[in-house]
């Protein structure tokens, strides 16, 4: 457990996926911490992104796993006109690598792209980047403590939310 | 060219109480093509913040209309704006979105220009035998035709048959100086844009910026997030500055709020917000009511979102927002947007803006995506030409007074109409002030 494998960290960042696609959201959000960062960071010109969330602006900047349950009680109120219809999802991971490792904690880069096909508009988007991830571990296993995504096309069209990326 | 014949695209009767706008004017992809001839490319349009080109041979890239510009600082530390192409064959000169440069060299046969426009070198110009024509003829870049700053904020025009700056801008400059008196050091953008899309037609955003009756229902699921926030169920989170007011809320009662038309198509609708740790300018409330008083200072605090037509927008309310219209086709709109705030703020302060920023205005966040998609909805729904006329123009009517009100001349503005009233007022009425410039800059195609 002090260390996790390639294999165990690709099954966490596939199942966060997998569990993103099939729309289980409450189980999504137990995968994080409790005092999770979830971070997508804006561009602040056409190749570097901003670095300090507090001195400049990212897409998402949540401290704190209660961030995605609001996001999640949104997504699933039925009253946001941006997700009454749930888009169709399909998260598309690979070049997992592990970058570190420490005592109870992981670095681990990916590379993702995200297809959703919104059947509000009949419209289908793909966003595709990089995560960086860092685990932890937790009395249940392996836990993520950061989730840092680095949105290579960040011009949105419409709508982006934490199911399609 | 086709002419439209005005009174079947606006029914504008006010003895009658009739405002009423044609479907079409949301629809027309050949109405679209002279709007952007005549609105966009004929007029006074925002252009960028001075704060973007700071330093000598400063440099970024937009658009006025669908025509390429970029403003630039010259050694001297004059601000200009050219025609982002290369006279000679029509490349642009620059591709970044911003840097710096002391010379532009044009990627296709390395004319190179400095940061005044002048052309230094045509490659090889000796040997290549060109003929008087050519030598008579002038090869800097193109300035556009009218360019200009009112503090800190830029505009241009590719016509030079316009009103002065200080004109086209009119009252609208109080409205500006409330953002820009917040700090003596003037303004900025939190480093970091985001850019979005939406399938519908920009006069969409325009309007819905200055709309207050769509709050509670199209963003009723961030409501339900603010109020989950209340109970405190997720601490984790910065309070929204919209949490500690009322003047959206249908129970606010006595006057809550109101809106003005400026001249010129500039427009302001605003709401009530007392000073209150929730909003990031509190914690210089004290010095800013020693230097304006206490009136001036309120306003500060206002919710306030001002449109400058036809395509910047200065939002504030849940954070403070410079939103940049960019029209791409009669169903298709660009957004360019900022996190404008006051050069010096604490940066306790600076934190709250951006956390309170990204929840509400990003396409990421839980507000925008939202209006984006009922605008969408609108233009789905517009392609049924059932009636053409448009019943979202009429609240307001039986209320709006010509002149001011006592609320502007708190700041001494002056505005052609005026209204003020409870939360469930949501005045359609400043709508007229788009759709009256939208009349006088589209005058040439109109019979």
């Amino acid at each position: 457990m002090s260390t996790p494998t390639l294999a165990q960290s690709e099954e966490l960042i596939f199942r966060e996926a997998r569990l993103l696609d099939e729309r289980k959201f409450e189980e999504w959000i137990d995968l994080y911490v409790e005092d999770a960062i979830y971070w997508i960071p804006a561009w602040r010109d056409d190749n570097t992104q901003t670095q300090d969330p507090d001195k400049e602006l990212s897409l998402i900047y949540y401290r704190g796993r209660e961030n995605l349950r609001d996001r999640v009680d949104r997504l699933k109120s039925g009253l946001s006109p941006a997700s009454r219809v749930h888009p169709r999802v399909a998260h598309l991971i690979s070049n997992v690598e592990i970058e570190q490792k420490g005592q109870g904690e992981a670095i681990v880069h990916s590379t993702f792209a995200v297809h959703a096909y919104d059947p509000r508009t009949d419209r289908a988007s793909c966003h595709f980047g990089h995560y960086l991830h860092r685990f932890r571990s937790a009395d249940e296993g392996w836990k993520i403590a950061s989730k840092i995504v680095r949105l290579a096309n960040d011009l949105i069209p419409t709508v982006l939310d934490v199911n399609t990326i | 060219m086709k002419l439209y014949n005005l009174s079947a695209l606006i029914d504008d009767r006010p003895t009658d109480g009739v405002f009423r706008i044609n479907r079409s004017l949301y629809n027309d992809p050949e109405l679209f093509h002279l709007e952007m001839q005549h609105v966009f490319e004929g007029g006074w349009v925002f252009i960028g913040l001075t704060s973007q080109v700071e330093n000598i041979h400063d440099y970024y890239a937009t658009r006025i209309g669908r025509v390429p510009v970029f403003v630039g600082r010259d050694k001297h530390g004059k601000l200009r704006c050219f025609i982002n192409a290369c006279p000679h064959k029509g490349a642009r000169i620059v591709s970044r979105t911003s840097g710096n440069a002391r010379m532009f060299v044009c990627p296709y046969h390395s004319w190179t220009f400095d940061s005044a426009g002048s052309c230094k070198n045509v490659k090889w110009e000796k040997s290549g035998c060109y003929a008087k024509g050519f030598d008579e003829e002038d090869h800097n870049l193109k300035e556009i035709a009218r360019f200009g700053e009112y503090r800190g904020f830029l505009f241009g025009s590719l016509t030079p048959d316009v009103p002065s700056l200080e004109d086209y801008l009119g009252e609208s400059r109080h409205m500006l100086d409330l953002v820009a008196d917040q700090s003596e050091q003037g303004l900025e953008v939190v480093p970091g844009r985001a850019r979005f899309t939406y399938a519908g037609n920009w006069k969409m955003q325009l309007e819905n910026c200055s709309d207050q009756y769509h709050f509670t229902s199209t963003h009723s699921s961030l409501i339900k997030v603010m109020e989950r926030r209340a109970r405190g169920e997720n601490t984790a989170a910065v309070e929204s500055s919209l949490a500690g007011a009322d003047f959206w809320k249908g129970s606010a009662e006595g006057v809550a709020g109101g809106s003005f038309i400026l001249e010129n198509g500039h427009v302001v609708t605003w709401g009530r917000m007392d000073p209150n740790p929730s909003l990031a300018l509190f914690d210089r409330y004290s010095d800013l009511v020693a230097k304006f008083g206490k009136e001036r200072t309120a306003w500060m605090f206002n919710m306030r979102n001002l449109t400058l037509f036809p395509n910047v927008q200065v939002a504030v309310n849940a954070s403070t927002q410079l939103r940049v219209i960019r029209p791409m086709a009669h169903d298709l709109t660009e957004m360019e947007t900022w996190c404008l705030v006051p050069k010096g703020e604490s940066a306790e302060a600076r934190r709250l803006r951006i956390r309170q920023y990204e929840d509400f205005f990003n396409p990421t966040g839980m507000a925008v995506a939202d209006d984006n998609a009922v605008y969408e909805e609108c233009q789905a729904g517009i392609a049924a030409q059932e009636g053409p006329w448009l019943q979202g123009h009429a609240r307001g009517l039986g209320g709006t007074v010509d002149g001011g009100d006592a609320y502007s001349a708190m700041i001494g503005v002056r505005p052609s109409r005026s209204i003020a009233g409870p939360s469930q007022l949501a005045d359609e009425t400043l709508f007229q002030g788009y759709y009256h410039e939208w009349i006088k800059r589209m005058g040439a195609v109109l019979a």
